[in-house]
C-alpha cells in the first residue's frame, strides 16, 4: 500500500507545477514531509531486506560448511545442522506425478448396480486402453507448525477431461498429546481403504461396498481433529466435520454443516512377524441431497453409514522387504431416512426408511520381493424395498451384487507396479460380467510415505 | 445400529483406558537396533528404548504400523540413521503421533548421518540409478569410530531433555567410552591385518566398515542400490571376478542369499553371514559382540 502512495506521491511530485500551483505552501511544504519520510521509510524497508538476504546467504554458507566438516564434539550439538541437504528439495514443494493406465476389457455392455444407486466412481472404467487417472501431488511443510498437501486428478469421463482437487489441505505438525488437526479437502478417515490414494491399493479397482457407499472416496471440505492416544498399545480416536457436498452428501448450501465423521481404532503387534490394526467409523449426512446414477436418482434424507474395519499383517521370515502376507477387510452399514425419486422410472419423491450393508474381504502374498498374488471378494445386500420403488433403480430384483477378483503384480521398485486382475462381476439379474483389467501405476518425483 | 455402534465404541474406550505402565525419564525412540543399543548405554535405567526394527528386516520397507506410532506418541528423543535412510515410514510416525519436541531440528530428532562424515555424497542423482540416496550412504553405523562419537551426541541431547540425571548419564557415557576405546584398539590391530581384502556385498550398506578397514568392495551383486539382482548382472559380475582374488561375500542376516549363493557356487567364494548390527546374531547381543564378531569372521575369511 505505501509503495503505491509513494508511486503516487512520486509522480504528483514529478508532474511538479500544476497542481502544486493550485496549492499553497502550507499544503506543499506537508507534502514535501509526507514524500520525505515515506521515502526514508522505503528505503529503511530496503535496507532491513538486504540485511535479511545477507544474513540468509551468510547462514546457508555456515550450514554448509558445517555440514561439510565433521563436528568434533557433542558441545556444539544444536540442531540446525540436521536439516535435510538435498532431499526432494527441502524449501520447494515435493512434487509428484503418479501415472496409471490400463486396459480394460468386459464381457458385458451394461453394468448397473442392482437396487443401489450409485455414484460416478462407482462405475467400472472404460473398456480399452485408456490413462484412468492422473494425480498431481504437491506437499511440503509450511513452516514448523504446518505442512500442506493438494493432489489433483485428471480423468476422463465420457470423453472429457476433469480435474478434480481431490485432496488440498494443511495439517498441523507438532501439535501435543498426539493430536493432529487437518483442515481443507480431503479423505475422511473411515474404514480402512478411504482415507488412501487408489494408487496404493492393491487391487486395479476398489471393492463393492465402497464403490457403492463412498463413491469410491469421500472426501469432503471440512476439518477433521485426531488423537494418539497415550496407551501401551496403539490407540487412536478422531472425527471431523464437512461440508457435507461429496457423496454420500450432496447439495449442501447455506452455513450448515452437512455431515460429521467419527472413529476408533486400536492395533499392535503380534511377535516380530504380525501386526494388526481394528477400527470403527462412521459418516452421518444430515438432510442431504444426493444425485446418484447420472442425476437420474435423488435421495434426500439423513444417511449414516457404519463401518468395521480390520487389517493383518503377516511376514513370514519377519522382513517384510522379502514375503508378506496382508489380509484385510471392511463391514459397511448404511441406515437411511429419507425419499428417494427415481427419475429414470417415474417413480416421484417415495419415502424411505431402511438400510443396506456390505462386506469385503481380501488376502493378498507377496511371495518374492517384486511379485504379488491376491484375491478379493465383494458382496452389497440391497435389501428392502418400499412399494413405491418397485421396478426403480433401488429394486434389486432379489438379486444382491457380488464381485470376485484375482490378480497379480510385479514391482520394479518402489515407484513402479504392473498388475493383472480379472474380476467376475453379477452386480444385477442377468449380469454376469466377466473383467480382464492390465494396469500400470508409476509415481515420478516426490513420492511421500505411505501409512500403514 | 447407533446402540451397537455405542457399545462398540464404548467396548473401545475400556480397552484403551488402562494407564501406561510405569514410565522412564526418557522415552527413547530408535529406528534401528544399533541406535536402539546406544541409546540404551547412555541413558541406562532412566532411558526406555523402543527399537522399531530388528536385525531381520530391511529398514528401507518399513510400515508405519499401529505399534509404532503408539510408540512415537511417547518419545522424548528419537535416534535413527537419517539421510532419507527411513523416508518411507519415519516421516508418517513422525506427522501423525510425534510430539513438538520430536520434529525436525529439535533436540529430540537425533539423525547419526547429520552429525559424522557420509560416504557417497551425491551431487546428482536421478531415480534411474536404483534406490539412491544423494544425502549420502545412510549405513553409517559400521564405522566403530563413528558409535563413540556419536554417544557424545546421544548424551548431550539427553542432557537437555532430562538435566536432573544428566550426572547418571555422564557416568554411562564415560564408562560406554572407556570401554569402547579399549575395544577400538583391538579392532584397530585386527582391521590392519584386513588392509587390501576384496570382497563382493549384496547391497552398498557396508561401505562404512570397508572405508574404516580399508577392506575393497569389488562388486555390489545388486545391479543397482535397491533392485534384485538380475541374471544378466550376475553374469557379467562372474565375469569380472573371475581373475580377482576375493576373500567373501558379505550377506546381511535380512538379506536374501539366493544371488550370494549362486555366486558363491559359480566361484567357490564363500559366504560371510555378518551380523550387520544388534541381534544379528547370536553373539551380537550387544554393539562390542557384533564388531567383535565382525571382524572375527573377516579375519578367519581372508586368511
Amino acid at each position: 500500500m505505501s509503495y503505491k502512495l509513494l508511486l503516487a506521491a512520486s509522480a504528483v511530485a514529478i508532474l511538479g507545477a500544476s497542481p502544486a500551483m493550485a496549492a499553497d505552501d502550507a499544503d506543499l511544504g506537508a507534502l514535501r514531509a509526507e514524500i520525505a519520510a515515506m521515502r526514508e521509510a522505503y528505503e529503511s524497508k530496503i535496507e532491513a531486506l538486504e540485511n535479511k538476504v545477507h544474513s540468509l546467504e551468510a547462514r546457508q554458507e555456515s550450514t554448509a560448511e558445517k555440514v561439510a566438516k565433521v563436528q568434533p564434539s557433542a558441545g556444539a550439538s544444536v540442531p540446525a545442522t540436521s536439516t535435510r541437504q538435498v532431499n526432494d528439495n527441502s524449501f520447494n514443494p515435493e512434487i509428484g506425478v503418479i501415472l496409471q493406465g490400463n486396459y480394460q476389457s468386459f464381457s458385458e455392455d451394461e453394468s448397473e448396480f442392482g437396487g443401489f444407486a450409485v455414484g460416478e466412481e462407482a462405475e467400472r472404467g472404460k473398456e480399452g486402453l485408456g490413462i484412468d487417472e492422473t494425480e498431481l501431488n504437491f506437499s511440503a511443510s509450511i513452516d514448523d507448525k504446518f505442512r500442506g498437501a493438494a493432489t489433483v486428478a485428471l480423468h476422463e469421463h465420457g470423453g472429457e477431461t476433469e480435474v478434480e482437487i481431490e485432496e488440498a489441505y494443511v495439517a498441523t505438525n507438532a501439535l501435543p498429546y498426539g493430536m493432529e488437526v487437518k483442515a481443507g479437502r480431503f479423505f475422511s478417515e473411515l474404514g480402512y481403504l478411504n482415507s488412501h490414494h487408489s494408487h496404493a491399493d492393491d487391487f486395479a479397482d476398489r471393492p463393492l461396498p465402497n464403490r457403492a457407499f463412498l463413491d469410491s472416496n469421500y472426501g469432503d471440505d471440512g476439518v477433521q481433529l485426531s488423537a494418539v492416544l497415550p496407551t501401551e498399545i496403539y490407540s487412536e480416536v478422531g472425527g471431523g466435520v464437512f461440508r457435507g457436498d461429496d457423496f454420500p452428501g450432496g447439495g449442501a448450501d447455506g452455513a450448515d454443516i452437512g455431515s460429521w465423521t467419527a472413529y476408533g481404532r486400536i492395533g499392535d503387534d503380534i511377535g516380530d512377524k504380525t501386526s494388526w490394526r481394528l477400527g470403527v467409523s462412521t459418516l452421518q449426512v444430515e438432510g442431504g441431497e444426493r444425485s446418484a446414477n447420472e442425476d437420474m436418482v435423488i435421495f434426500d434424507g439423513d444417511s449414516g453409514l457404519y463401518i468395521a474395519d480390520a487389517r493383518f499383517v503377516y511376514a513370514p521370515t519377519g522382513n517384510n522387504a522379502e514375503q508378506e502376507v496382508t489380509l484385510q477387510g471392511e463391514y459397511f452399514f448404511r441406515d437411511e431416512n429419507g425419499a428417494y425419486d427415481d427419475m429414470d422410472a417415474g417413480t416421484g419423491p417415495v419415502a424411505y426408511d431402511d438400510h443396506q450393508s456390505g462386506w469385503y474381504a481380501q488376502g493378498v502374498y507377496k511371495f518374492h520381493p517384486q511379485w504379488r498374488v491376491g484375491a478379493r471378494y465383494s458382496q452389497l445386500y440391497a435389501g428392502d424395498v418400499p412399494a413405491g420403488l418397485v421396478g426403480s433403480a433401488l429394486d434389486s430384483e432379489g438379486h444382491d451384487p457380488w464381485a470376485a477378483s484375482a490378480m497379480v503384480d510385479w514391482t520394479n521398485s518402489e515407484f513402479s507396479r504392473v498388475r493383472a486382475q480379472v474380476n467376475r462381476e453379477e452386480l444385477a439379474n442377468g449380469q454376469q460380467d466377466d473383467q480382464f483389467i492390465l494396469q500400470y501405476v508409476m509415481s515420478l518425483g516426490a513420492h511421500g510415505a505411505h501409512a500403514y | 445400529m447407533k446402540k451397537i455402534m455405542i457399545t462398540l465404541l464404548s467396548g473401545l474406550g475400556l480397552l484403551i483406558a488402562a494407564p501406561a505402565t510405569a514410565m522412564a525419564d526418557v522415552d527413547i525412540f530408535a529406528c534401528e537396533p544399533e541406535w536402539g543399543a546406544l541409546a540404551k548405554e547412555v541413558g541406562g535405567d532412566h532411558a526406555s528404548v523402543t527399537t522399531a526394527t530388528t536385525a531381520f528386516q530391511d529398514v528401507h520397507h518399513i510400515r508405519a504400523k499401529p505399534s509404532l506410532l503408539a510408540a512415537m506418541r511417547k518419545a522424548d528423543l528419537i535416534m535413527c540413521s537419517g539421510a532419507a535412510l527411513e523416508s518411507g515410514w519415519l516421516p508418517v510416525l513422525v506427522q501423525k503421533a510425534g510430539g513438538p519436541d520430536v520434529q525436525p531440528n529439535t533436540v529430540g530428532w537425533l539423525m547419526a548421518s547429520d552429525h559424522v562424515q557420509k560416504l557417497e555424497v551425491m551431487e546428482q542423482a536421478d531415480r534411474s540409478m536404483g534406490h539412491v540416496h544423494p544425502e549420502g550412504n545412510p549405513h553409517v553405523h559400521l564405522n566403530p569410530e563413528y558409535i563413540v562419537q556419536l554417544a557424545d551426541f546421544v548424551a548431550d541431547r539427553l542432557y537437555q531433555i532430562d538435566p536432573d540425571n544428566a550426572e547418571a548419564y555422564t557416568v554411562n557415557l564415560n564408562d560406554f567410552k572407556e570401554r569402547w576405546n579399549a575395544k577400538l584398539a583391538q579392532w584397530k590391530a585386527q582391521a590392519a591385518g584386513l588392509a587390501g581384502m576384496n570382497v563382493i556385498v549384496r547391497h552398498k550398506n557396508w561401505s562404512y566398515l570397508s572405508d574404516w578397514a580399508g577392506i575393497n568392495v569389488v562388486a555390489s551383486l545388486e545391479p543397482k542400490p535397491g533392485l534384485p539382482p538380475t541374471s544378466s548382472h550376475l553374469e557379467s559380475l562372474l565375469q569380472s571376478v573371475k581373475n580377482k582374488k576375493v576373500s567373501a561375500i558379505l550377506v546381511a542376516p535380512f538379506e536374501n542369499d539366493d544371488a550370494a549363493q549362486w555366486l558363491s557356487g559359480k566361484t567357490g567364494i564363500p559366504i560371510l553371514p555378518l551380523p550387520y548390527t544388534v541381534g544379528g546374531s547370536d553373539r551380537a547381543k550387544t554393539q562390542e559382540g557384533m564388531f567383535d564378531e565382525t571382524f572375527e569372521m573377516l579375519g578367519k575369511a581372508d586368511s
